[in-house]
């Protein structure tokens, strides 16, 4: 998941008009319980619900080899019964109350997300307490669910080539660092683990310290608060979690890897590996990303699939990340257009940007992209939990959400020159094609 | 012991919420006010204020669908796609730049019986952008060159869609169910009804559907409706009304008289992605609510009766969920899941067993209870947004119901007893002569479609509709 967010704020630097709906740093409002659990809540009474989301900070880079998987699968485990409320009892529960839920797991956090009517904010704390406090591991439940698990991975490889090709590229790029292995992890993984294992992953990352709760909606603030002392201050804290110390090493050459499967015409994924979500690059970053690919007036778009006709469809995208991860481009090939010849010609736009940089133009249509995205966001109770959480757990803090218009004001196009030359580099790369024939 | 003691500490749970429900007269959620006009050319313009972000969403519907295509299947599509690229007074450059460099979204499509337009905008920017949206309906000029690249990236999209079988069995069950009826006709089109297809196509298809009347406009966001009536009446008055033409004519489909399968090959498949289905409900019947109330228990919500056994109990599938798929003349009920090649028999079997319980087991009130509070709490969260309330507006005008639906939903949902649901189910959910798509790998999965009734087999490369 990617959000793209700038505050209001923003809109004040770059246009000077007025806006009705005043997003500010102090209406996130914030206090942490003794055991280490921060809460952020933002009062919202457009509509009569709510919601509730749990970013905990662990997820398949925390894993190792044996137990790929393991955090995903663990998501799927915490809707599966605990002490008061069993298995199957939490959805029904919740459900029966006009509330719903689901969840999340990327390679650096899982998420748990709760939609409610507004009057069951109890009910919720009751619910997401029990879960945190006193999870049941049913071994008749762990494998019932493990051919869940099984079937998510299965159709997930039946219905995207994306899937596979991304796996052998990003396998390639990170050799030593865990985000080595993909997200729902090995299938032989899938099918080994333990009862204990996940015992283990409960205690060590499921603790209130390790998570972060953000909730919006038509509740107030105190009220909040009164009930996370009620229900959530109870639970231990445990020790922090250990570090993931490994560093991937530098790459010293371009990887290259290719993967079979029946498809229509070839795809394309190239990775670069560039600093985590909290460097300074960021922003340029992410402007880069936008010039490219954003709209089919986008240098790779417009040249790629609408000019030359080499693609039927072009995008980049850069996720959220703890550690150093990547940038990547995705294609796929016209009609009778080999993969390595598309590649050159996305080389041929990198190379421009690097030679000659982005137009002052490019730049400005960003910053309005990036407001519209943010309008959008916070238009739904939803979207502002989503936002909130991210810039908590990626960025450093809620308030560097706020702190983002200076960021990408602060971007030039000298900026975006400096980072593609600096990340594009062809020994920093990891080039994945995944065709019918790899024979020839 | 325990058990005992959970269960009636659930119970009492639920206790209290039917109670603090029934004490509640005022509804949670009313649709905000909004306007209507009716311009002299037919065209209908919805008119919604929402200040709290300085946003414009804008949805437009045509009555030009694939129900015309006639046996140019895909020529909808391509029309509507195409509105976009270029019109007598912007290039598709111009309205790319500057729809991109203003951040603002901008969709246009053909669908199955209709046909438009989709847009997101700052509101500062609505002097922009509604000149060139107006220009898109009302002018676009479909030049041989765009239209023959969005005819070829459609061509190979064709392909690359059956490399995900959740992205295209929706179209082979359309075509199986349907069969010759116009609800029947592949939108997306096949690589023989797409070859031949120019740009005078479009322009002549064009030219006959894209009428003001029958098609309306909703317009939600940050501005004035006085000032916002003026912009838009001035600029669609300028859509001339054309003759009335012979429309595609809709005759109900024929019901099929047996059970049928079609099971579409697929020689590499890792899974079985399947429907199973019969006759649907248009969206205006007047039991709609009712119908999606039942359809919240048994196949909608996460606990659902389907998923809860084919997922949550046995682990066969990662989901497994039931909907009624509507369209303006007809409609059909769906169950769709997918599950392992060697799972395929225990899945149908289950998923049979469900239908089957529905129909022979009574409705207790708590179960429909939570259907109910489940429909009403997750309702006000579908109407935030300013496309949500756009989309709304829309269905309402093609669809025939109004803003009732909204204003009345929590009384008209707690309105179905369990006397009605018993009715409900016995009228509109079906049971016998069951429809079936599979796509797997038939090798394997052939001798299990047999067991259900007769099995058409075609490839997954070959054309949709070709050889049934």
């Amino acid at each position: 998941m990617k959000a793209l967010n700038i505050c209001i704020l923003f809109v004040l630097l770059v246009y000077g008009f007025k806006v009705n709906a005043q997003l500010k740093a102090s209406d996130v409002r914030s206090f942490t319980l003794k055991n280490g659990m921060k809460f952020l809540v933002m009062e919202d009474n457009s509509i009569p619900n709510a919601n509730m989301y749990l970013f905990f900070k662990v997820g398949s880079r925390n894993e190792h080899n044996g137990i790929t998987g393991i955090s995903h699968f663990f998501e799927h485990m915490m809707f599966n019964g605990a002490k008061k409320y069993g298995h199957n009892q939490l959805d029904r529960v919740e459900e029966f109350n006009g509330g719903t839920n689901n969840a999340y797991t990327t390679e650096n956090i899982t998420a748990y997300t709760d939609w409610f009517p507004a009057s069951k904010l109890g009910l919720l704390f009751d619910i997401e307490s029990d879960r945190m406090a006193n999870l049941a591991f049913d071994t008749a439940i762990i494998e019932s669910e493990r051919g869940v698990v099984h079937s998510e991975w299965r159709t997930d490889f039946e219905n995207s080539p994306w899937e596979p090709i991304g796996e052998a590229v990003t396998a390639a790029a990170f050799e030593q660092h865990p985000y080595h292995w993909p997200v729902l992890g090995y299938e032989t993984d899938i099918l080994h683990w333990k009862k204990s294992d996940l015992e283990k992953y409960f205690k060590t990352y499921y603790a209130p310290n390790n998570c972060v709760a953000v909730i919006t909606g038509n509740v107030t603030f105190a009220e909040v608060e009164r009930l996370a002392k009620q229900y959530m201050e109870p639970i231990p804290a445990q020790p922090p979690p250990p570090l993931v110390h490994n560093v991937e090493p530098r790459q010293n050459g371009e990887r290259r890897v290719m993967v079979q499967r029946n498809v229509t015409t070839p795809y394309l994924m190239i990775s670069y590996h560039v600093p985590a979500t909290r460097d300074s690059d960021y922003y340029a970053l992410d402007v880069l990303n936008q010039v490219l690919s954003n709209g089919h007036s986008s240098r790779l778009y417009a040249s790629l699939v609408d000019q030359q006709q080499l693609a039927t469809d072009v995008s980049t995208g850069m996720a959220y990340s703890f550690d150093p991860f990547t940038f990547n481009i995705y294609a796929q090939c016209s009609d009778s257009i080999k993969a390595t010849y598309l590649e050159k010609a996305i080389y041929l736009e990198l190379d421009k940007i690097k030679k000659d940089g982005i137009t002052e133009n490019e730049l400005q249509k960003v910053k309005n992209t990036k407001l519209m995205n943010f309008y959008s966001q916070v238009e739904t109770i939803n979207g502002k939990s989503g936002t909130i959480g991210d810039y908590e757990v990626f960025f450093g803090g809620y308030k560097k959400m706020f702190d983002a218009p200076a960021e990408y004001n602060k971007v030039t196009v000298a900026d975006v020159q400096r980072v593609a030359n600096k990340y594009f580099r062809k020994s920093n790369r990891t080039v994945g094609i995944l065709q019918t024939n790899v024979e020839d | 012991m325990k058990k005992n003691i959970k269960s009636i500490s659930i119970f009492l749970l639920f206790v209290t919420t039917i109670c603090s429900a029934s004490g509640q007269n005022k509804p949670r959620y009313q649709l905000p006010n909004f306007d209507k006009v009716q311009l002299a050319n037919g065209l209908v313009i919805y008119f919604m204020e929402k200040h709290d972000v300085p946003i414009i969403s804008l949805d437009a519907i045509v009555p030009a669908g694939a129900v015309n295509d006639g046996e140019q299947a895909g020529l909808a599509s391509l029309t509507g796609t195409c509105l976009k690229c270029g019109t007598k007074s912007f290039t598709k450059k111009e309205i790319e730049e500057r729809f991109d460099f203003l951040g603002a979204d901008l969709h246009t499509y053909g669908s199955n019986d209709n046909a438009g337009l989709s847009t997101k905008f700052a509101a500062k920017d609505k002097d922009k952008l509604l000149p060139m949206i107006k220009e898109m309906l009302v002018n676009p000029v479909f030049s041989e060159e765009d239209f023959d690249k969005e005819k070829k990236l459609t061509l190979i999209g064709l392909d690359q869609a059956k490399e995900s079988p959740g992205a295209v069995i929706g179209a082979y069950w359309n075509k199986f169910f349907y069969g010759k009826n116009i609800y029947g006709n592949v939108v997306s089109g096949t690589v023989s009804s797409l070859t031949p297809l120019n740009a005078n196509d479009a322009r002549n298809f064009y030219t006959k559907y894209y009428n003001p009347a029958g098609s309306a406009i909703t317009i939600v966001g940050d501005f004035k409706t006085g000032d916002m009536k003026a912009i838009l009446t001035k600029l669609f008055s300028e859509w001339k009304k054309t003759s009335p033409v012979a429309r595609a004519v809709y005759h109900a489909e024929a019901v099929p008289g047996n059970a049928r399968i079609l099971l579409v090959n697929k020689d590499d498949a890792l899974e079985t992605t399947l429907y199973i289905g019969g006759a649907g409900i248009t969206r205006n019947n007047p039991d709609y609510l009712a119908v999606q109330v039942i359809n919240t228990f048994f196949g909608d919500k996460f606990t659902s009766w389907m998923n809860n056994e084919l997922r949550i109990k046995s682990g066969l599938t990662y989901g497994a969920g039931s909907y009624f798929d509507y369209n303006q003349k007809t409609g059909s009920f769906i169950i769709s899941t997918h599950t392992a090649n060697a799972t395929t028999k225990a899945t149908i079997d289950k998923a049979l067993e469900v239908i089957n319980r529905l129909h022979t087991q009574a409705i207790d009130e708590e179960t429909l209870s939570s259907a109910k509070n489940y429909m009403i709490g997750m309702s006000p969260p579908q109407y935030q947004s300013t496309d949500q309330l756009a989309g709304l507006l829309i269905r309402m005008f093609w669809y025939g119901f109004d803003a009732s639906y909204i204003n009345n939903f929590e009384v008209n949902v707690n309105a179905v007893t369990v006397v009605k649901a018993d009715q409900i189910i016995a009228k509109y959910f079906p049971k016998n002569n069951l429809q079936f798509v599979l796509i797997g790998k038939a090798s394997e999965i052939k001798p299990v479609a047999e067991k259900y009734g007769t099995v058409t087999l075609v490839e997954l490369k070959d054309d949709i509709g070709k050889g049934f």
